[in-house]
């Protein structure tokens, strides 16, 4: 696939804190609502629900897929939005890898199965899909309410 | 990219959309599929095009319209920018738990 039409989001930070560390902020409700969310029901065991409110009803549904602590994790990720209609959860996917690297992490984070913009002319339901989803991140970005984006949850 | 966003919210504007992914209409055609008046189709129309989720084509007299695969680029962009803070936040909590725990070991 070329660059162009590659829709994943890929990432590779650097965390000065050992694998362990950062791994209990991805699988424990109260450290993951530090970085993301008001409130997270986490139940990290493949086909566990992975739920987080990231503002007042607008929900991140999914489940667990791959939980092998504290080096890999895998999860489903949607939106469902309990005033309107609701949006598929479980529709893309996001792995999160942790590599030991001196007394700290290296964190690889990849988002993948975001529709890319060729495959979502071509094919409907995609389409449709992806405009619901981003309807519900429209939301999100509304000024009012934009606490999400300030890193101080 | 706000534009973008804000022109597919409204179910109306979505619904033209999926009219004209996989061919291109007239605003008359697509009004046709819907309960609501050209003018307010055409106003869509005008949100849309504006958004850059829509191109319009003259042929002869008459304007066609198709969606915009590209017009969806900006919506990526949203979403990077969005796992750029929170892995942020990620790293910063993770990074002061970690100095409490050698703290604490520490005494």
């Amino acid at each position: 696939m070329e660059a162009s039409t590659e829709t994943a989001v890929r990432r590779e930070i650097a965390i000065a804190a050992r694998p362990e560390t950062v791994w209990e902020f991805l699988v424990q409700p109260e450290k993951a609502t530090r970085w993301m969310g008001q409130a997270a029901a986490l139940d990290p065991r493949p086909g566990g629900e992975y739920r987080v409110e990231v503002l007042s009803g607008n929900v991140a549904l999914g489940e667990f897929v791959e939980v092998d602590p504290p080096h890999r994790l895998v999860w489903t990720w949607g939106w469902t939005d309990e005033s309107q209609s609701p949006v598929p959860p479980g529709s893309t996917r996001i792995e999160v890898e942790l590599e030991p690297d001196g007394d700290g992490t290296l964190l690889r984070f990849m988002h993948s199965g975001l529709p890319d913009a060729e495959a979502t002319a071509k094919h409907a339901h995609g389409w449709d899909h992806y405009l619901e989803r981003l309807e519900i991140v429209a939301r999100g970005e509304d000024p009012g309410r934009d606490t999400w984006l300030d890193g101080n949850m | 990219m706000e534009a973008a966003l804000k022109a597919i919210a409204a179910p109306h504007r979505r619904q033209i959309l999926s009219l004209v992914r996989d061919e291109e209409l007239s605003a008359g055609e697509i009004a046709a599929h819907f309960d609501v008046t050209r003018p307010a189709v055409s106003q869509h129309l005008g949100v849309l095009k504006e958004a850059g989720l829509v191109d319009e084509r003259r042929n002869g007299t008459r304007r066609l319209y198709r969606v915009r695969p590209e017009g969806l680029q900006p919506v990526r962009e949203f979403l990077e920018q969005f796992w750029d803070e929170r892995l942020d936040a990620l790293k910063r909590e993770a990074e002061i738990e970690e100095r409490k725990k050698r703290d604490g070991s520490e005494h």
